[in-house]
């Protein structure tokens, strides 16, 4: 589903992807660990298309296309959801008309009819349910006033209304506290599917006790250094990053 | 009325030649009136950008425009699609056909200038003209010397009108018309007025025509009256407006002023709170395009203690617009206990847009709340992006987060059926790919 293969990209000038390649297939969840700097955020907006995260060499296919082909909104259309760091307030657009452009521009894209307010009424109900979001919430300014947590749990509402085929959760653990983890982590499981990727990029292994990744890497200095099962969350858990920079480092050497 | 009798070289080729056509009946004392403006305008003339209020508005364009002084409606008006009761003048002369008044109640006079100055005049002598600026300037000089008609409503003491009242302004091309239009809302009484100023033609956008349209709202004590002013001239059209506002005790006015198109929009909104109570709104709304070029002049005076205003504007620019806000508060020195807000931000959309602002606080009380804030922007990248991360195209993403700027203005819009036109009316000019997210 999505190949990244030797993939260096720069942010506004400086070099942060330095030879990335990852594999994800349907139904996969991939955790992206490391420390901080090491790239993780990167990836995530280089995916998604970010203005200013330019690909120096390398190559982002995605079901058999060139992703860097194209734009935000048509990579978004083609099924990729980034959830961000960082959720942006929009005063003045609510959460509804924000997901209504949305939802029918998808659709327009993908050449279907527009979907009709009844259904899409009945819809988000339905999803703000799977994120214990209030229904006034959903006529609020996008984000504005949100505390962390219901800007993270807006976050995964969105994926669960645009249900998208890779989506990427990029530290939605930060700023969360273990109820309102718990929260967003059931609204993931309940997305995942046999036909649906998740890339997890964290810091902490405290997420992945919820949310159980296939796949763990470790990213550092703009390299997956290392790749495991769910184990080597652990193991890093337990003796941080330190050992694997040191393992590498000595690996470089000895190259 | 007399007669221009030596025109100086520089005077505009639209100001009435020979003997401007007389009013039939008008009274001894306004035809005085007229004389003393056309008198003090010949001293005064037109305003140059040397006039510090005038630094960033060329008249050039207006001065050398070729139009004739309106004698009177050539077209008819185009009606808009609703059933309110309306006043209609075309080339700032009444048409009585196209007028539909049925359905106002009792306690009210509501008419035209000429017919009012034939049959009210001792109501409208005690009035008419007293809300104009000591140091008026040329354009509403010219206004006073040369208006023939515009609308006259007498709201009477406790009458209360629900119905919005509609008035519409429309020009040919080609023509200059100089309207005035009077409001007087006894104690306790309330009213909504809604004026659309427009072409004649609105599918030839391009008529070149001069409306210089003044409006006097004298609201009594503890009266409301809500004022909607909705400009979508002709791009190539010149629209000098003016809203003069006096306010007894625990009088309520709000002033919308929205500027949609036109070559040249200014008005000037001054609001002179001189009861105890009162409260002035003033929200504003300009979206420029083009080589467009928008102005509001806003005053508030704070003559006297415990009043309170709220001042809100917000423009919107696209390719070679331009803007003007100028904010005057004055809260004189018994004016104690005053609260004042002045809010103005400015949205550019085009690196070419230009927005000049300016607050312009004079406070001589010592126990006053003054805020205000001025911004100029663009579309934050972070926003678009979210937006676009969502599927939306860029276009329709800056067009919902403009949008989203304007629509705190139209929020502030208290009847539902204009809100809704506006919305419709805005979103129509900003949001052709997102149709149905409203």
């Amino acid at each position: 589903m999505l190949k990244v293969q030797d993939l260096h990209v720069s942010v506004f000038g400086t070099p942060i992807l330095k030879g990335l390649s990852l594999e994800v297939n349907p139904g996969e969840v991939h955790a992206i660990m490391g420390p901080n700097g090491s790239g993780k955020s990167t990836l995530s907006n280089v995916i998604a298309g970010r203005d200013g995260y330019e690909v120096t060499s390398g190559s982002i296919e995605y079901i058999g296309k060139d992703l860097t082909e194209l734009e935000a909104d048509e990579r978004a259309c083609e099924g990729i959801f980034l959830a961000f760091q960082y959720p942006v307030e929009i005063p003045g657009v609510s959460n509804m008309a924000m997901l209504k452009a949305a939802v029918n521009s998808m659709r327009k894209y993908r050449g279907e009819d527009e979907m009709s307010a009844a259904e899409f009424l009945q819809l988000i109900k339905k999803k703000a349910e799977l994120v214990q979001m209030k229904q006034e919430f959903l006529k609020r300014s996008v984000n504005e006033g949100f505390s962390g947590g219901e800007k993270k749990r807006n976050e995964i509402l969105q994926m669960a209304m645009l249900e998208p085929t890779l989506a990427l959760l990029d530290e939605t653990d930060s700023g969360l506290d273990i109820d309102a983890l718990k929260v967003v982590a059931d609204g993931v499981n309940a997305l995942r599917s046999p036909e649906r990727s998740m890339v997890v990029v964290t810091h902490y292994q405290r997420l992945l006790d919820y949310i159980v990744p296939d796949h763990v890497h470790v990213l550092a200095n703009g390299q997956i250094v290392k790749s495991g099962d769910k184990s080597l969350a652990l193991e890093l858990e337990e003796r941080g990053y330190g050992w694997i920079e040191d393992e590498v480092s000595g690996l470089q050497e000895a190259s | 009325m007399s007669t221009v009798t030596a025109t100086p070289n520089h005077q505009p080729s639209w100001l009435p030649s020979g003997s401007a056509p007389a009013l039939r009946a008008a009274p001894g004392w306004f035809m005085e009136l007229q004389d003393k403006a056309e008198l003090d305008y010949q001293q005064l003339g037109l305003p140059g950008v040397r006039d510090e209020q005038w630094r960033y508005t060329s008249l050039r364009a207006l001065k050398s425009a070729e139009l004739t002084f309106a004698t009177g409606p050539l077209n008819e008006a185009q009606l808009p699609d609703s059933d309110l009761p309306r006043l209609v003048f075309v080339n700032g002369c009444f048409n009585a056909l196209q007028s539909d008044l049925a359905g106002l109640p009792e306690g009210l006079l509501c008419t035209n200038l000429a017919n009012a100055l034939e049959h009210h005049a001792d109501r409208l002598e005690k009035v008419l003209g007293t809300t104009l600026p000591d140091a008026a300037h040329g354009f509403q000089l010219l206004n006073s010397a040369y208006c023939r008609d515009g609308y006259v409503l007498f709201v009477e003491q406790g009458t209360i009108i629900d119905t919005p009242i509609e008035v519409i302004f429309q020009n040919d091309a080609g023509v200059a018309s100089h309207c005035r239009n009077l409001v007087v809302a006894d104690a306790n009484s309330q009213c909504t007025i809604i004026e659309r100023h427009s072409s004649t033609q609105p599918e030839n956008s391009h008529d070149v025509y001069l409306s210089n349209c003044l409006t006097e709202v004298v609201a009594g004590q503890g009266a409301h009256v809500d004022h909607y002013k909705l400009q979508s001239e002709s791009t190539e059209a010149f629209h000098l407006g003016g809203i003069f506002i006096d306010q007894a005790n625990s009088a309520h006015v709000t002033s919308h002023n929205i500027g949609l198109s036109g070559k040249l929009l200014r008005n000037d909104v001054i609001a002179r709170l001189n009861g105890s109570g009162s409260h002035i709104e003033m929200n504003g709304l300009v979206l420029g395009s083009d080589q467009e070029h928008m102005d509001n002049h806003t005053e508030v005076v704070h003559a006297v203690p415990n009043c309170t205003s709220d001042e809100f504007y917000k423009t919107v620019l696209d390719d070679h617009s331009r803007s003007v806000f100028r904010g005057r508060i004055i809260v004189a020195q018994d004016a104690q206990q005053t609260n004042a807000d002045q809010q103005n931000n400015n949205l550019l959309l085009s690196p070419d847009a230009e927005a000049d602002t300016k607050p312009q606080l004079e406070i001589y009380a010592d126990d006053v709340k003054c805020s205000h804030g001025a911004t100029v922007g663009q579309l934050e990248q972070k926003s678009l992006f979210y937006l676009q991360s969502r599927g939306i195209n860029l276009e329709a993403a800056r067009a919902l987060l403009t949008f989203a700027f304007a629509n705190e203005v139209v929020e502030r819009i208290k009847v539902d059926s204009i809100k809704q036109e506006l919305t419709q009316l805005i979103a129509g000019e900003l949001m052709n790919d997102i149709e149905g997210v409203l």
